[in-house]
């Protein structure tokens, strides 16, 4: 590696977080205006053209406000918290590719920051790594909504990474590679969301939950956490953990988009090759966000002990079984001389019968619950 | 690397593939870091007591009875978190692999599952998956709008 690499590099690496910051600023702004028509209102209108500005304005806002460190807080762990929140969804985006590449001063420029050999492995750790934040940032506050707060959302975030996982692993088999950019290279035909769709549903569900967006938000459920594992978080701080949530789930959408749906796939004309794929890339991104934000304005917030019981009831024994049925679709034909059809057929009943078994016992408990007081 | 590459050299290539996923946590934390010190010396400070006092709807702050416990069933959570985790981790490798390995590896897979399982469904009727305070055995129809409240309950102290 010469200079130019080096730079090319840094170059490369700044513009990747700085687009992240600047998609926040957006995504945020998209979800009010979204809100606010889903609810007939005006939303964000005063900073710049149609309020665009205004997740800049909050910004600077909470920049110059006073930062609170409460007496009993822990105030080491409580300054770290925010910055373990942050990061993990800036490293766990740098894996993911957002367009073809292109070529500059006679190098080629992939874009994608690295193509680990352990793409989803690598996502999995960092979605792991942000439970720190939460836990840690409950723990240090030395208060108890934060505290009950931040375990709430411990338990949840873990639950829903073994379902998330097992999405995953549906994903992997059926491509049969680790990395993203092979993954969206076995795309070319049909993207992964048709044959895999029921697992495109169990990761969207999980990513939700993972990164506590409503209706999953149980971490500040205001009602009786106050603002859950942050409460005495105020200024920066406070920011940084909006910043941490807000990356999390742009990740979530590209990595979904990525394994699911063709990443940058799509008809591209001659002229600029390099800009349409990552057109498409962040059309995709967008459009999933969109579902995001209908989500969040349509569903109510669940309550935690069925958010828990569909994690671990539901989900978890319907992505063993997709698992199952993935590795019987993809072996069977080939070993055993079967035509696709009987194999398909068999998947659905399957498929059918763990549904229905998942889905009955909940529904006997809700029935036993809900006999008026 | 040349193809005389020595065990070196081969896990310096290996690692030069994290170097910009390095470089981007360096940035990341550098930001974090600066927005922090740089908040610090432009905002407010004005600390008063009833201020810097652990949030409690203007109440004085009570800890939580018996201290920082909290109900059981998370540390239930965390134990089943770990098997299951476990579990996918052992997937991951045979799902890369399961298009060599065949039927072989399918039956075997399918063993595996089965087995874990069994563990689960044993899980599920001794209630491990069950928010609700009252185990389900020991519920009568009289408080069978019990399990919701008891659950609010089991959250805070217990």
């Amino acid at each position: 590696m010469d200079w130019l690499d080096w730079l090319l590099l840094v170059a490369r690496i700044v513009l990747v977080f700085f687009g992240l910051l600047i998609s926040v600023l957006l995504y945020i702004w998209f979800e009010r205006k979204v809100i606010a028509d889903l609810q007939t209102r005006k939303g964000p209108m005063r900073a710049g053209p149609r309020g665009i500005l205004v997740t800049l304005a909050d910004g600077i806002k909470l920049f110059f406000k006073e930062g609170i460190v409460p007496t009993n807080a822990d105030r080491r762990v409580y300054l770290l918290a925010p910055v373990l929140a942050m990061f993990p969804g800036f490293l766990a985006f740098s894996t993911i590719p957002f367009g073809t590449g292109t070529t500059l001063f006679g190098r080629k420029i992939p874009f994608q920051l690295v193509d680990l050999d352990i793409g989803i492995l690598w996502v999995l750790a960092m979605t792991s790594i942000a439970v720190y934040g939460v836990v840690l940032a409950g723990w240090a506050s030395g208060s108890n909504y934060p505290l009950l707060g931040a375990v709430r959302s411990t338990a949840q975030m873990i639950s829903y990474e073994v379902a998330m996982g097992l999405s995953l692993v549906a994903v992997l088999m059926y491509s049969g590679h680790l990395s993203f950019s092979e993954i969206v290279a076995a795309q070319d035909r049909v993207w992964n969301v048709v044959p895999m769709f029921p697992a495109f549903v169990v990761y969207l569900i999980c990513g939700i939950a993972e990164t506590n967006r409503p209706p999953f938000d149980l971490a500040e459920a205001e009602t009786e956490l106050v603002a859950g594992f942050h409460t005495e978080y105020s200024g920066i701080t406070f920011a940084m953990f909006f910043l941490g949530e807000y990356v999390s789930t742009v990740t979530v959408a590209a990595i979904g988009v990525t394994l699911f749906l063709g990443g940058w796939r799509g008809p591209a004309p001659d002229f600029l090759p390099a800009l349409w794929p990552f057109l498409w890339f962040l059309l995709k991104v967008t459009l999933v966000i969109y579902l995001f934000v209908l989500i969040r304005g349509t569903l109510p917030r669940v309550r935690y002990d069925r958010l828990m019981a569909f994690g671990w009831k539901v989900l978890i024994p319907f992505g063993l079984v997709w698992v199952l049925i993935t590795g019987a679709i993809v072996v069977l034909p080939a070993e055993l001389e079967l035509d696709r059809g009987t194999v398909l057929t068999w998947a659905a009943i399957a498929l059918g019968a763990t549904l229905l078994l998942s889905f009955l016992p909940i529904g006997r408990s809700q029935r036993r619950e809900e006999v008026p007081r | 690397m040349g193809p005389h590459g020595s065990l070196v050299s081969v896990v310096a290539v290996g690692l030069s593939d994290y170097l910009p996923i390095l470089l981007m946590a360096v940035l990341a934390i550098v930001f974090a870091v600066a927005s922090l010190g740089a908040s610090a010396l432009l905002r407010p400070r004005r600390p008063n007591r009833p201020k810097l006092s652990a949030y409690e709807s203007g109440n004085d702050p009570v800890r939580l009875p018996g201290g920082e416990r909290f109900s059981v069933k998370f540390y239930v959570v965390a134990m089943l978190f770990i098997i299951f985790d476990i579990e996918t981790i052992f997937l991951f490798p045979w799902a890369v692999t399961f298009r060599q390995l065949g039927l072989f590896g399918l039956i075997e897979m399918a063993i595996f599952i089965a087995l874990v399982f069994v563990a689960y469904v044993y899980i599920w009727k001794k209630g491990g998956l069950d928010w609700s305070a009252t185990p389900p055995e020991l519920m009568d129809d009289e408080d069978s709008d019990e399990p919701a409240a008891a659950g609010e309950v089991s959250l805070g102290a217990r």
